[in-house]
């Protein structure tokens, strides 16, 4: 059985043809595009919510989003355990729907963050198999809003359930900071209990391509698919 | 009419005498706006349009020159590019964040109107001293709206320049590019194509804002100028720029729209008079079913510049279709108007004519001046005293000025990496992106010299353009084609004159060498304030490709015990201006010696070759040299735990600036074929030094080698902090 998948398009989302090209190369099989006022979502393995600014992020990043039409068959397609990854202006959507817990904060040092990070895998899932332990991916951020947040009794459970995906790192030859964006212990992604749901930060279908500095992207796609 | 009513818009009495002795009657209010509208320099260019005439603008590659929205050259198969660069720098002072933010906004609309899909923005920003805390407000709001817009639009801000000097203290320079890509047969223009066609109004509803912008941008400032004219600065929505974009580009793709004008400076008029002028056509509009955000007087509509708004003409027959596919994108349509075959631009408001005037005379008869200039003053050689200057010195004042500095702060800010294409990111010697689905890459960059202009504008604007040529070509990207924007002060001295005349021959000079015509650009006059001139600034967007993204030079050192070889010719220290300039050993403009005449030529010749060495992959990693020379050239191809060890007689030398300079990084077994390649070709070199693992060495002096990358790297963001 070929894998299949989809990317949702919201008004303002703009790395969704970046995903849809993500998911052809990689998985080589059937990709849909789907617009987020359609009332349902084809049967799918994975449905990726792309990055960008989803209604230009007034109210909230992801808030407006949350409420799309689509968003029913979203969650119906993840409480069927299949997989629903959240990129960037996704991972926000994914906490406004309440898919995933915490929040997405401004960066602590309150600007826009685009350049290449450093990030390696905290606790195993269905998306991070491929990479091994103490593996460093070098993966580009692009946010403002990157922040993760959660209360301690949440975190708490994040780490008992072990739902904390990956988490920012030191690069080599790198003079930046490890923690970017100030997250809570540099969290970078994390999933829901059954771990079917992933959101994150980082870029992955920005770092796949052979003209890419990294190709460290690959990794998750081919994670779903062994 | 008053007097004062007709200076306030900006028209001088000779030139209201002419439109007056040319209808033969009393203009309305809305008329007079029309004219303050078209008839400054931002829109007519009636200083420069003479001056302009003589630059080169066509060649076999060029399918449109200036005069449209956007130059689009050729680059084979079906694959056109659109660029065009565009200043937003009254706005960006009186209010940084937005007017930074709409310059963006503004220079993408210009590319997608054309059918083109936008694939990089550039810019070139110029700031005062940063000493002034009035800098740091402006230089955080700068940064922050060219961020904001391109990030959420999703566009990758793939390069530029930013630099500091005093005269930009209280007028800072906000020049914004973008690049676009189009299918050769899928191009749009401005000209209506039928009598009778709709005139249609897409995008965000009209507002106050930006009323009287465009004849803002060509006022001279005064400080307290800064909280009037607020209300004249347009506010942006990136938002609704990408829905109007996906919603043009889609409408375009199915062939729904004729022609397609942006409404930019001076908003409805100056879109609409356009198309009549480029259709030889006429045009009926009725203002009261513009798309309001709050009531405003026809005058008001007539005069907004509220952002994200299209002008476009469709065919009856495409309403509806047009319309449902505007709906889905949550985007403003209305049916505003017809074009005519009366060549006369009318507008009703209220079922009266409040406009009615012939296309001629707004643009055909629209003023055009030869002002008076004066060549610049011969100057007197002098030696300076280099002896008190040493090594560590020149060293710790390049790692203190933010000018020399990595300039990570500023594009960290912007998202270089969205659409997945990009292939070098801001930094680096010009930003390149490959074109969608194919293995084809573009490469761009912002270049100005302004010191060497006004040293010698001819041959300091031939610096400036073989400077973009050189970051092009050190990344084995052919050059093809230019965009300028020609930041100057008050055209009224004669001596600013000069340096706009002057400069735009040494722009023609080295563009016609180099046969990278100019094919879009912006002239942004009476940049001073406090009667402070800005320095000339004449900026330059180059582009260029290659068909083979596997042909690109890395611009960072590969590997260690690698041969660094330097090409071209150094500019003596005393005949080297930021050189003497930062070491503070010239102080007053007065003193630099006249610039060594720029070989073009010559430069021509070690840049085939650099094309022909990488071809041959006989280069490494390579960077051309600039301000700072050799120096600021190595440590910008520091990378990872590379450093490099050089020897030369006088290590002066090492921060002198060059013409047609290069630091090719080789392999030593390569070393006897690339000699023999040179010398073959009559291109000299200076093998200086090789790469080594964490050190830097001048003559064998060790350096602290982490000491000086770590300042390199941080510096920038301790000062301006």
């Amino acid at each position: 059985m070929s894998f299949k998948s989809a990317v949702i398009t919201f008004p303002g989302s703009n790395c969704d043809r970046d995903a849809l090209c993500y998911l052809q190369d990689l998985t080589k099989g059937v990709v849909y595009n789907i617009w987020h006022e359609e009332a349902s979502l084809p049967q799918v393995d994975l449905v990726i919510l792309p990055g960008g600014f989803s209604f230009g992020d007034y109210l909230r990043s992801g808030a407006m989003a949350s409420k799309s039409k689509i968003i029913n068959d979203v969650i119906k397609h993840a409480n069927d355990d299949r997989y629903l990854l959240g990129i960037c202006n996704g991972f926000q959507i994914l906490t406004e729907i309440g898919l995933l817990e915490g929040a997405l904060i401004q960066n602590k040092n309150l600007k826009f963050l685009g350049k290449n990070c450093f990030i390696k895998k905290k606790f195993k899932n269905n998306f991070n198999l491929s990479i091994k332990e103490d593996q460093v991916l070098q993966i580009p951020v692009a946010h403002n809003e990157g922040n993760f947040y959660c209360d301690n009794e949440t975190l708490k459970s994040l780490k008992n359930n072990e739902q904390i995906a990956f988490e920012y790192c030191k690069g080599e030859f790198s003079n930046s900071e490890e923690n970017i964006n100030g997250s809570i212990e540099a969290i970078a992604g994390i999933t829901n209990k059954k771990k079917n749901i992933l959101g994150m930060m980082p870029h992955p279908e920005r770092a796949y391509s052979d003209f890419h500095p990294s190709q460290d992207g690959k990794l998750i796609i081919e994670s779903l698919i062994t | 009419m008053n007097e004062d009513l007709i200076l306030q818009h900006g028209l001088t009495l000779d030139e209201f005498k002419i439109i007056k002795n040319y209808l033969n009657r009393d203009l309305t209010m809305e008329e007079l706006g029309i004219f303050s509208a078209m008839w400054n320099e931002h829109c007519c260019y009636k200083t420069s349009k003479k001056w302009l005439k003589k630059l080169p603008t066509e060649n076999e590659i060029v399918i449109q020159g200036p005069g449209e929205n956007a130059g689009i050259i050729d680059i084979q198969d079906n694959d056109g590019i659109a660029f065009k660069i565009e200043s937003h720098n009254h706005p960006s002072y009186i209010e940084p964040f937005n007017g930074s933010a709409t310059g963006v906004g503004g220079i993408l609309r210009d590319i997608f109107t054309m059918g083109a899909r936008p694939i990089a923005t550039l810019d070139s920003i110029r700031f005062g001293l940063i000493e002034s805390e009035k800098t740091k407000y402006l230089l955080n709001g700068v940064v922050h709206g060219i961020g904001h817009y391109g990030n959420c639009i999703g566009i990758p801000n793939i390069g530029g320049e930013c630099e500091f000097e005093s005269t930009y203290g209280f007028n800072n320079l906000v020049n914004a590019m973008a690049v676009g890509h189009v299918q050769k047969d899928k191009i749009f223009y401005s000209k209506p194509k039928s009598i009778g066609g709709l005139i249609v109004y897409i995008g965000s509803k009209t507002g106050k804002d930006g009323i009287h912008g465009a004849s803002m941008a060509s006022d001279v400032f005064s400080e307290d100028d800064e909280d009037d004219k607020r209300p004249s600065v347009q506010v942006g929505d990136p938002f609704m720029e990408k829905l109007l974009m996906e919603g043009c580009l889609e409408l375009m793709s199915l062939g729904l729209i004729e022609s397609m004008q942006d409404m930019g400076a001076a908003g409805i008029t100056s879109s609409s008079v356009e198309m009549a002028s480029k259709g030889n056509v006429g045009v009926l509009i009725n203002l009261d079913k513009v798309p309001l955000r709050q009531p405003l007087s026809a005058y008001e509509i007539l005069l907004s510049e509220s952002q994200e708004r299209m002008l476009a003409v469709i065919d009856e027959k495409n309403n509806l279709k047009v319309k449902e596919i505007l709906q889905k994108w949550q985007i403003d349509y209305e049916v505003i108007g017809e074009i005519t075959n009366n060549k006369r631009v009318v507008f009703e408001s209220n079922n009266k004519k409040v406009v009615d005037l012939p296309v001629d005379i707004i643009v055909d008869d629209a003023p055009e001046y030869d002002r008076e200039f004066y060549m610049p003053r011969k100057r007197k050689g002098k030696d300076f005293d280099f002896s008190n200057i040493k090594l560590e010195d020149i060293i710790n004042t390049l790692l203190s000025n933010l000018n020399y500095l990595d300039k990570s702060w500023v594009f960290n800010q912007y998202d270089s990496t969205v659409m997945g294409d990009t292939v070098k990111e801001p930094g680096q010697s010009s930003g390149i992106v490959k074109i969608h689905g194919t293995q084809k890459v573009i490469g761009a960059t912002t270049d100005c010299n302004p010191l060497y202009i006004r040293i010698n504008p001819y041959e300091g604007m031939k610096y400036t353009v073989a400077e973009s040529y050189r970051n092009l070509i050190a990344c084995n990207i052919n050059p093809l084609a230019i965009t300028n924007n020609l930041n100057f002060a008050s055209p009224l001295d004669p001596n600013i004159m000069g340096e706009l005349v002057l400069s735009i021959d040494g722009l023609k000079t080295a563009a016609e060498k180099f046969n990278t015509p100019i094919v879009s650009g912006n002239v942004s006059l009476y940049n001073q304030t406090n009667e402070i001139p800005i320095k000339p600034t004449p900026v330059i967007g180059m582009v260029g490709s290659n068909q083979d993204l596997k042909k690109i030079n890395s611009n960072k050192f590969c590997n260690i015990g690698n041969k660094i070889l330097i090409l071209g010719k150094q500019l003596e220290k005393n005949l080297s201006p930021y050189l003497l300039q930062d070491q503070n050993l010239a102080s007053n403009i007065n003193e630099y010696n006249d610039l060594e005449e720029l070989d073009l030529d010559y430069e021509k010749k070690v840049a085939d070759c650099v094309l022909k060495m990488s071809d041959f992959k006989y280069i490494m990693s390579c960077n051309d040299i600039s301000r700072g020379g050799v120096f600021l050239s190595l440590l910008k191809m520091q990378y990872k735990d590379m450093g490099f060890k050089v020897n030369i007689p006088d290590p002066i030398d090492l921060f002198c600036e060059y013409s047609a300079g290069y630091v090719i990084e080789i392999r030593n077994e390569d070393l006897n074929n690339v000699s023999s390649f040179l010398s073959k070709n009559g291109v000299g070199y200076f093998e200086i030094g090789e790469i080594i693992k964490e050190n830097i060495e001048i003559n064998s002096k060790k350096f602290d080698y982490f000491d000086i990358i770590n300042n390199y790297h941080n510096n920038f963001e301790k000062i301006i902090n």
